[in-house]
């Protein structure tokens, strides 16, 4: 009587141990993939490396679906490091930390653009008049353009950091890239 | 630079990668991929649309201001300028010695050779800075369209406009010694200014209608336009 109990108790710890040790191995899979999601976009389109059009293909697809992937993600890591967090040892506990903490991460980075942060953007352009203009030198080359009487120029050296500016000019939405 | 409204609906760009060096911008209301240099979409819902170009000029500071004293200019943010982001006034030296990306491999001239481009109807052709500077005026033909181009006084801003005038090719030679710039006629002897906009003689009044031309680097024109030819002087 007693063995088989201590029989039944054996193959209960069993199939336990073995499902934390399933849930351990898919908190590693996701921590691997969340990563890969979110890096892999930023690898392909590296500034000083040639991109071909199946990087790009690749590059939007994951850009695309990594903030609602690595979100899904994240909450299933909240519950499997929920799930493993009881009676694990305090290096298992580090370790579950770690790997949320990583999950959580991917899933902020994916709803980052790092080029944004490189050239940070101008949300609230200001202008100065033409012959008030003196942070530009007279040599300076700028981009201009006029629509409908209205004209406007863009210095080179700025939009050489910023890139992309909106404006309306002469009526007419438009970017200036550069 | 490029109209924002496409198929009615206004859109706002971010820089938001980049293609064998050439930035790709995202708009935020349908999240799809553009190419900077062509205005066209790459990727994403909208995918085959195409920005409406609006005609832009790279002049000199100096220049556009004579052209145009009532225009605004875009004041640098004190942020970027504090900590020291934007491009110094040499930058194009120095980016004569940063390498080159690409899986475009022409090796027609240098890669970070500038060149103006022209591109009418399909027709393409890119002109080295230097022979611009040092042949201007320039009376050329793209794609059957006869064209010239012209630099300022300045040596650095370039126009380019379509040389027809009443449907019939006209060339043009420089006044020497004229400040401002000064161009002639060759079939009326009409004095012509830096805008394209004839000053005086018989055809005064007229406007020669401007062609939109692209300042870039050798290797990006060719990655956009491959089969573009590069003028030279030698054949002309």
């Amino acid at each position: 009587m007693t063995t088989t109990i201590q029989a039944d108790n054996r193959t209960a710890t069993f199939k336990r141990n073995n499902l934390r040790r399933i849930a351990w191995l898919a908190l590693l899979l996701l921590v691997i993939s969340a990563l890969i999601l979110v890096l892999m976009p930023a690898w392909l389109i590296q500034p000083f490396r040639p991109q071909t059009p199946s990087a790009l293909v690749r590059s939007y697809a994951l850009r695309h679906w990594s903030p609602i992937v690595t979100l899904v993600f994240a909450v299933t890591a909240f519950l499997l490091c929920g799930w493993l967090w009881r009676g694990a040892r305090w290096w298992r506990k580090t370790a579950l930390v770690c790997a949320l903490a990583l999950v959580c991460g991917a899933a902020w980075l994916a709803r980052q653009n790092h080029f944004e942060w490189m050239f940070h953007p101008l949300p609230n352009p200001a202008y100065a008049r033409a012959r008030e203009a003196n942070f530009v030198g007279d040599s300076d080359m700028v981009l201009t353009v006029r629509v409908n009487g209205e004209a406007v120029a863009y210095p080179i050296r700025q939009m050489a950091y910023h890139h992309v500016i909106a404006d309306t000019v002469g009526g007419v939405p438009l970017v200036a890239t550069y | 630079m490029w109209a924002t409204t496409v198929n009615g609906q206004q859109l706002h760009f971010h820089l938001t990668g980049i293609n064998n060096q050439n930035f790709i911008m995202r708009d935020e209301e349908t999240g799809s991929w553009w190419q900077q240099v062509t205005g066209a979409a790459i990727l994403g819902p909208l995918k085959g649309a195409r920005l409406q170009p609006i005609l832009q000029d790279e002049l000199t500071l100096a220049t556009w201001r004579q052209e145009q004293p009532d225009g605004r200019v875009l004041r640098p943010d004190p942020r970027i300028q504090q900590a020291g982001l934007y491009e110094s006034a040499d930058w194009e030296t120095r980016m004569q010695s940063v390498r080159v990306a690409t899986t475009d491999t022409d090796k027609t001239t240098k890669q970070r050779t500038l060149v103006a481009g022209l591109d009418i109807n399909g027709a393409a052709q890119a002109y080295p800075m230097d022979l611009l500077s040092a042949q201007s005026p320039i009376n050329d033909s793209v794609g059957g369209t006869p064209v010239l181009l012209v630099v300022d006084s300045d040596r650095r801003s370039v126009r380019a406009f379509e040389r027809t005038i009443d449907g019939r090719a006209v060339e043009f030679f420089l006044q020497a010694d004229a400040t401002p710039l000064r161009l002639t006629d060759a079939a009326t002897g009409s004095v012509w200014d830096f805008t394209g906009h004839a000053m005086s003689g018989p055809l005064v009044g007229r406007q020669l209608k401007q062609l939109p031309i692209l300042n870039d680097y050798w290797f990006d024109w060719h990655s956009y336009h491959p089969n573009t030819t590069l003028y030279n002087a030698g054949a002309h």
